[in-house]
């Protein structure tokens, strides 16, 4: 009988479609993202890594962008275009595994909070409140002074300081849905903790969880570009931020190197828009107390 | 007789998604000053859509056709500037549900001077409350300071700011329980009768209209199906309708609407016991020392007014709550307090809610819904057939039909079944119903109590049925127990407590529903 589930969830699932398609911003947002996802996975297929390597180079530093380097070359003579074309690889991968983090945690505290109340809620709420109140950037730039240089200590950086918000957004959604009868009539029936959360409250709170991620996204990636160009990134990746920072540091300014600054610049904020443009589409499909705003 | 209020050929189109939707189609009323005329009707028969044409206070989707006459003057052609002069001024509405209608972050007092500041007219706030019996210090409080009577009797006080000719009251005593009702009821028809305003009173309740209107009008899907005199309209209703409201706010006392035998339901043995139960919030007691039995195969009904302990006692009875001290005994055994333990007393003892609305998981099928107690349970065997046999139980027929819908795709009585469905399916031996039917539609509630009755018999299912109806306790309960502050006051047989009743909080209540004057109403205030 999960066959009339299923069928239910198509059809839901559908529906949410239809209203997300019939937004302009979110599509715009959407078809953005395919796109810059389709080129970061085929970079390494489409173009030629070696081009990376300082030590192969061919062509002279700061040269302007011309028909054989069409974004020009940074101060070691590699090409701007495909620095920025890697770049988007980690940036993105970066982004993307700490939002995952960042909402697990969140989502978990949140409803764990309101869910079992008194002194666990009070014991959560207060470690919210600890990480929520210590500016963000200061604690993540601490972290990854103190950890290892690597990809996995940046997104972990990024994904420890940005949950208190989802905690505090998924508490109040599951007080919300806890009031509810329906969940009164659960417990009734004999459903334990397990059967109300994974039941009733994980269905109602996901929709928020999901609009939550990829607005999230978005300020992850100016968080890991933030962190690379503060030189705290991990040094033998190419990412945005990163090369930022190397531009920043070699004198992209003084040099009128304008091409070495835009692109990647650029990218965070296509990437961005794109995340926050699908957030908001996503937000108004899924909470109905926006609809009638538009 | 000028009439005050004279709606002709009035038909009301909502444009909706679907196309155009009427609301109400060709009514013709009139209403006289000092005379009341009540609108009653279902959910959704668009007698609120007639009350608020009176004003235009109708959304931009809604075309209207026919004369709207306050006065003489048609409403529908009213300048902007004259129908603020009109609203208010000359008519003034009563809006549903006192507790949303008020602004929590302004003093009533504020409130209720507002549209006199607007009119430009003088007057007294203390003197306006004075009339419908709050004191003046009243108008210092903010509506959270105030019950839910003093809350609908500022409403009243502001309807009357501006000395209209007309108020139109939109379900006024609702939300209130008996007691309440019957002083806010009071205080309405006193106004009329001293005033000589017209009023226009919407409720869904013909006893609450009966006691207070002149004259009755009747609505069923957008028309008016019977008009009269309100005394014959409820002694001797000639549409099928009429007669379907009328028989669902029974008068207790009337052997006609009492639905059950003295002999069914007695001599089982216990099923549930409470002794001595006290629960507490803090320094509250919401319940102190109750003591109540539930005995096989019969039904009990806990009667008291909002904030009696009622709801306390049932939570406490399933085990949802912990009670302070005090025993609860199923079967001569103390309710476990381990979560398997009471896990596998929720296969007894079910629980069955008052608004079946959001009583159900608005993402779940009626399959789910009633197969989650299955699933809770791990109970072996073919799910869908109990599933079935489940709602085919609580007269959804055939089953097979509602196990895709979603609960919004079904009225309010098919819901109602399904969370009874979803009860059932566990085969448990008691039914707590918390206000049953309290959200229900007049013509439904007959039903679900029929089907009540019927699982009685058929099952022998016990049930603790809570209400503030005191009708609805003559109509099915076996005994009835009333509670009050905490205590039960008074409990035995229905005939007993309600006929004879020797607690004076029993008298209060049976003196405060309101009452048609049916037939043969027993004189029990005489009795010691």
């Amino acid at each position: 009988m999960t066959a009339i589930a299923w069928q239910r969830r198509r059809a839901a699932a559908r529906a949410t479609w239809r209203e997300f398609a019939s937004q302009r911003g979110g599509l715009v947002g959407l078809i953005g993202l395919a796109v810059i996802t389709v080129l970061a996975v085929l970079a390494p297929l489409v173009t030629d890594a070696s081009g990376l390597d300082v030590t192969r180079v061919t062509a002279r530093p700061w040269e302007p962008p011309s028909a054989s380097h069409w974004l020009g070359t940074d101060h070691n003579g590699r090409s701007v275009l495909l620095l920025t074309w890697w770049g988007t690889r980690i940036s993105l991968v970066v982004g993307l595994a700490a939002t995952v983090l960042s909402v697990l945690i969140g989502t978990v505290v949140g409803i764990a909070a309101a869910h079992f109340g008194g002194w666990v809620s009070a014991v959560l709420m207060r470690f919210t409140d600890f990480f929520l109140v210590l500016p963000s950037l200061v604690l993540a730039i601490a972290l990854s002074t103190v950890l290892p240089r690597g990809l996995g200590t940046i997104v972990l950086a990024i994904g420890v300081t940005s949950w208190p918000a989802t905690a505090r957004l998924v508490r109040a959604q599951t007080l919300a849905v806890e009031a509810r009868p329906f969940i009164e009539r659960a417990r009734a029936l004999g459903g334990g903790h397990g059967h109300v959360i994974g039941r009733h409250v994980l269905p109602a709170v996901l929709p928020l969880v999901f609009v939550n991620t990829t607005l999230t996204v978005a300020s992850a990636i100016v968080a890991e570009s933030t962190l690379s160009f503060l030189g705290l990134g991990d040094p033998t990746r190419v990412s945005w931020g990163s090369l930022l920072h190397a531009a920043n540091m070699h004198g992209a300014v003084s040099q009128r190197a304008w091409w070495f600054l835009v692109p990647p610049g650029l990218g965070v904020v296509c990437v961005v828009l794109a995340f926050t443009l699908c957030g908001r589409a996503l937000e108004t499909v899924l909470n109905p107390r926006l609809k009638g705003e538009r | 007789m000028s009439s005050l209020l004279e709606l002709r050929d009035l038909s009301v189109h909502y444009r909706t998604a679907r196309g155009e939707v009427t609301a109400v189609r060709s009514v013709s009323l009139g209403l006289a000053a000092g005379q009341t005329l009540g609108l009653a009707g279902e959910s959704g028969c668009g007698k609120s859509t007639v009350a608020m044409s009176v004003l235009r206070l109708l959304p931009r989707t809604a075309r209207v056709e026919g004369q709207v006459l306050l006065d003489g003057e048609d409403v529908r052609g009213m300048s902007w500037g004259r129908l603020r002069a009109v609203r208010w001024a000359a008519a003034s509405v009563v809006f549903q549900g006192a507790m949303h209608a008020l602004n929590p972050v302004h003093r009533v007092g504020e409130q209720i001077a507002e549209p006199m500041r607007l009119h430009g007219v003088t007057g007294s706030v203390s003197a306006l409350l004075d009339q419908v019996e709050l004191p003046a210090r009243a108008a210092r409080a903010y509506p959270h300071e105030l019950s839910g009577g003093q809350k609908q009797r500022v409403m009243i006080a502001m309807a009357l700011a501006c000395e209209p000719r007309l108020v139109v009251a939109d379900e006024p005593t609702t939300a209130l329980d008996v007691v309440v009702q019957a002083q806010v009821l009071d205080v309405l028809k006193r106004l009329v009768s001293e005033r000589g305003i017209g009023l226009v009173m919407i409720s869904h309740d013909l006893s609450v209209l009966a006691s207070t209107c002149d004259r009755l009008a009747v609505m069923r899907h957008g028309q008016v199906v019977e008009e009269g005199p309100a005394r014959e309209v409820i002694t001797s209703p000639t549409h099928p309708h009429t007669q379907a409201l009328a028989a669902a706010f029974p008068t207790v006392g009337d052997p006609a609407s009492r639905q059950v035998t003295p002999s069914e339901g007695a001599g089982g043995p216990v099923l549930l016991r409470a002794s001595d139960l006290h629960v507490s919030f803090g320094a509250t007691k919401a319940v102190a020392g109750v003591d109540l039995e539930v005995r096989a195969g019969e039904i009990v009904a806990l009667v008291g007014q909002s904030g009696s302990g009622k709801t306390t006692l049932a939570r406490t009875l399933l085990g949802l709550r912990k009670p302070t001290s005090g025993r609860v005994l199923f079967e001569g055994r103390e309710l476990p307090r381990s979560a398997s333990g009471l896990r596998a007393y929720r296969r007894q003892v079910q629980l069955v809610l008052q608004d079946p609305t959001s009583a159900l998981n608005p993402r779940h099928s009626v399959y789910e819904a009633v197969a989650e107690g299955l699933r809770i349970h791990r109970v072996d065997g073919d799910e869908s057939a109990r599933v079935a046999e489940a709602l085919s139980q609580a007269e959804l027929r055939p089953p097979e039909l509602f196990f895709p819908s979603l609960p919004h795709e079904l009225s309010g009585g098919q819901r109602q079944r399904v969370v009874i469905a979803g009860a059932l399916a566990l085969g448990p031996r008691l039914l707590v119903a918390d206000e049953p039917v309290a959200s229900l539609d007049a013509s439904v509630r007959g039903e679900i109590l029929a089907l009540l009755l019927r699982l009685r018999r058929e099952l022998g299912l016990a049930a603790l049925v809570i209400t503030h109806d005191l009708g609805l306790a003559w109509t099915i309960a076996d005994r009835v127990a009333v509670m009050y502050r905490g205590e039960l006051v008074e409990q035995g047989t229905v005939e007993q407590v309600l006929l004879s009743p020797r607690h004076d909080y029993t008298r209060t209540l049976l003196a405060a529903v309101p009452h048609a004057q049916r037939s043969t109403r027993p004189n029990w205030t005489s009795s010691p």
